[in-house]
């Protein structure tokens, strides 16, 4: 009896060593997945509850929008196969694609365009984004392929919010019954969501009912959830991350030849800058802001903090097409500084309170330089650093600061970068009416051309009167496997496109 | 002299060394060092170490590493000893009352103090710290009321069993006041094991403030802690790990000394050490006393 039991234990045993190695097996033919570095958890997978870019990293690859930008940031057509804009500019008609499916089996409709936009809409959604939508007043679905917008006053930027992750499009079904997206995002994207792991991964299979023939071309994609930096590094170099598009500068030189890994570098869609609060003397003082912009070597600081990048003068991204080159207005110059301060005549007893969010390494390190930088040129400045969300409520919100270091995220449309700038409500309380009524006349404008008139103008007047100091977008390099290719970042979404992405 | 004993020497001496370059550093280390710790020289950035000028390399900032980790022994020195004496005055303070009155007086200060301890102390330290706000003055006080439990229970034992013994109660019989027994007899009495304790606490006490430096609570940028330098050296590990490996050796020794340092005081008064309180040199060692 006795021996019969321990066979049994024996067999039992053997019989799990089995299923683990069946399971291993199985592993071992998901290996085509692609294995992507996410820097932290999103707070959810529904797109229209959160504006936080990893969601959007994420949902990209699960979800298609009407219309995309494309790799220059030009906007073209997704789910909506073209679009008619009226004369007086208030009524917007989108052709849908036919024949696209929901991964739940739904056909794609018109139906599904409203559902969606009505729940963006709906303040019960509470989305943060909920104010782009604003100017759309009715929204019509003549057919099941067409959908018109209605539009109380002309918004430009309504493109460039439909091709935003955030207006994802969700099926109608699952959305009358309250369906949970946090957690469980369904869409009509390349690829369907498996499962999400808290603080480790996140997978997506392949989508082989997607519209667009012969794509994606990856079995899957893994998102590692991996917050340490020197971890994502390690990763890249062993071969168990294929991409980490958060390299600093420092680590490229560990990319050799026998790693296996490559990198691209590429120009981000950030405008970093050293902000400085505009409403509070000795802020108010034209040439005290002139003398901090002389006093700043930008290019050092970019170089020593960010990892190199390019020089701007004005409110907007090197790369963006509405940029203006007018980074000779104040170059570096510390003599001069020094002479503007003092025929500005003001005496700074006390130290200037530069407030640096500590979760963010390079703002820190950037900060301390600046700090070195201004107190060459005879400023006392004392550093204070202060968690993330003391920054929001404090500095942001409550504008308990002098100056602050921080990076403005891209935006598909120049709007989203400057609205809210000249009026006094932003964060640095710089008031311009000038430069407020010209940002609302180029938001009622449609039509590159004629925007960019106007912007020139916004962003010249930015440029000379400095209510920051603008430092420069910085590079980012991407880390790669050798093997991975055709992978996107679309321009400022900081999303990827995984569609043309091959692991060969 | 057998082997142990010539270790012991040698041990002793480098302890005593490195607390006297330790202090020198902490009192006077901004004019003792090549260069001021704050000096940035970005053309001059992730020197490695034994370069010309630099015996210890430079950091992310150009600044020479050297320079920083003396400047780095002052908060480390100040929240030592002001927290421990922070601490040794609370805890003097409680124990004291709570030996001498006993009671319903005595439980409740002691549930009090058990209280504070059974909170692990770091995530203590970064809730007082998160509250009081970040700096190295908030940072002593913390670690002084985290640690004023252990001393006000030294002290109550202490002054429980001094009370009962002969020449305290003699004492007493001879009419001396109750005041004046607490200062002539009790107090002093107890100082040998304060001192034992107060040095250990030392040392964790270091390993606190680098703790939430490196959390970015305590010492602010751009000043030297060595906490702050094991928080910025993080980044690069991989390229530059010396930028890692020297505040963390300085780290290291100063809390190696301290505890032995409180080794030889216990051994110097004939106390034994109490485990658990403060992880002991003796136990790293593997010697034990009998």
């Amino acid at each position: 009896m006795k021996r019969l039991t321990h066979s049994l234990i024996v067999m039992l045993f053997l019989a799990v060593i089995a299923a683990s190695a069946y399971a291993g097996g199985a592993q071992e033919q998901k290996g085509r997945m692609l294995q992507v570095v996410l820097s932290g958890n999103p707070d959810t997978l529904d797109p229209q509850k959160t504006s936080g870019t990893l969601t959007f990293q994420v949902d990209r690859s699960i979800y298609d929008t009407l219309v995309e930008p494309d790799e220059n940031g030009r906007i073209i057509g997704d789910l909506a196969q073209s679009w008619e804009v009226s004369s007086d500019n208030l009524t917007w008609t989108f052709h849908l694609r036919h024949g696209v499916k929901f991964q739940n089996g739904d056909q794609f409709t018109s139906r599904d365009v409203k559902a969606t936009l009505d729940r963006a809409r709906d303040p019960a959604t509470a989305s943060p984004n909920a104010s782009e939508y604003a100017s759309i007043k009715s929204i019509d679905t003549p057919d099941e392929y067409t959908v018109v917008l209605h539009l109380s006053q002309p918004y430009a930027p309504l493109l460039a919010t439909l091709a935003s992750g955030w207006s994802a499009i969700l099926p109608a079904s699952l959305i009358a019954k309250n369906h949970d997206f946090a957690a469980d995002p369904v869409g009509t994207g390349p690829f369907i969501f498996r499962k999400w792991v808290r603080d480790n991964e996140i997978v997506l299979a392949r989508n082989p009912d997607y519209w667009m023939a012969g794509h994606p071309l990856l079995a899957g994609v893994v998102f590692r959830i991996i917050t340490e930096h020197a971890i994502q590094v390690q990763g890249l170099i062993s071969g168990q991350i294929d991409i980490d598009y958060l390299l600093n500068k420092e680590d490229l030189g560990l990319l050799t030849k026998g790693s296996g890994a490559t990198y691209k570098t590429e120009l981000t869609s950030l405008v970093l800058v050293l902000a400085m609060n505009d409403s509070r003397p000795p802020f108010d003082n034209l040439k005290v802001r002139q003398a901090i912009n002389y006093a700043i070597d930008k290019q050092s600081a970019l170089d020593v903090a960010y990892g190199g990048g390019k020089v701007i003068g004005t409110f907007m991204d090197y790369s963006n097409p509405y940029y203006e080159e007018l980074s000779n207005l104040y170059p570096y110059d510390p003599a001069k500084a020094r002479q503007l301060l003092a025929s500005a005549g003001v005496s700074v007893d006390r130290p200037l309170d530069l407030v640096l969010p500590q979760n963010y390494g390079p703002h820190v390190k950037a900060g301390e330089i600046y700090q070195q930088m201004l107190e060459k040129v005879g400023l006392k400045v004392k550093i204070r650093l202060v968690d993330w969300s003391t920054w929001l409520s404090s500095v942001y919100k409550g504008g308990n600061y002098d100056m602050t270091v921080i990076g403005h995220t891209g935006k598909l449309d120049p709007n989203g970068r400057l609205s809210g700038f000249g009026t006094g409500t932003s964060y640095v309380h710089w008031n311009d009416p000038e430069v407020a009524a010209l940002i609302t006349q180029a938001r009622q404008t449609v039509g590159f051309d004629a925007r960019k008139a106007i912007y020139d103008k916004v962003l010249r007047i930015m440029g000379e009167q400095v209510p920051m100091v603008f430092v420069g977008t910085p590079y980012r390099y991407i880390g790669l496997r050798t093997n991975v290719s055709g992978f996107r970042i679309d321009p400022s979404l900081d999303t990827f496109d995984f569609r043309y992405t091959e692991l060969k | 002299m057998s082997a142990g004993l010539l270790t012991r020497r040698i041990l002793l001496g480098f302890v005593a060394l490195y607390g006297v370059a330790f202090l020198l550093c902490a009192v006077a280390g901004t004019h003792l060092s090549p260069y001021s710790p704050v000096e940035q020289h970005l053309d001059l950035r992730f020197l490695p170490p034994l370069s010309p000028g630099h015996l210890l390399g430079t950091d992310d900032f150009g600044r020479d590493v050297l320079s920083r980790i003396m400047y780095g022994a002052r908060p480390a020195l100040l929240v030592g000893v002001i927290a421990v004496g922070i601490a040794l005055a609370a805890g003097m303070l409680i124990g004291l009352a709570a030996g001498l009155t006993g009671g319903i007086v005595d439980s409740t200060l002691m549930l009090l103090m058990d209280s504070v301890l059974s909170f692990p102390t770091v995530l203590l330290a970064i809730t007082m710290v998160a509250v009081l706000g970040y700096g190295v003055s908030q940072v002593m006080l913390a670690v002084g009321i985290i640690y004023s439990p252990v001393f006000a229970r030294i002290v109550r034992a202490e002054t429980l069993s001094l009370s009962a013994e002969t020449y305290v109660i003699a004492s007493r019989g001879l009419g001396t006041r109750g005041v004046r027994t607490v200062f002539l007899h009790i107090i002093p009495n107890m100082i040998p094991r304060l001192l034992v304790q107060g040095s250990a606490t030392f040392a964790l006490a270091v390993v606190i403030e680098a703790s939430l430096s490196f959390l970015g609570l305590g010492t602010q940028p751009p000043e030297a802690s060595w906490g702050l330098m094991l928080k910025d050296a993080r980044t690069y590990l991989l390229q530059a790990p010396w930028l890692a490996l020297f505040p963390g050796i300085a780290i290291g020794l100063t809390v190696f000394s301290f505890n032995y340092l409180g080794d030889i005081l216990a051994e110097h008064f004939g106390i034994e050490r109490t485990r658990g309180l403060a992880g002991t040199s003796a136990n790293l060692l593997g010697r034990r006393k009998g």
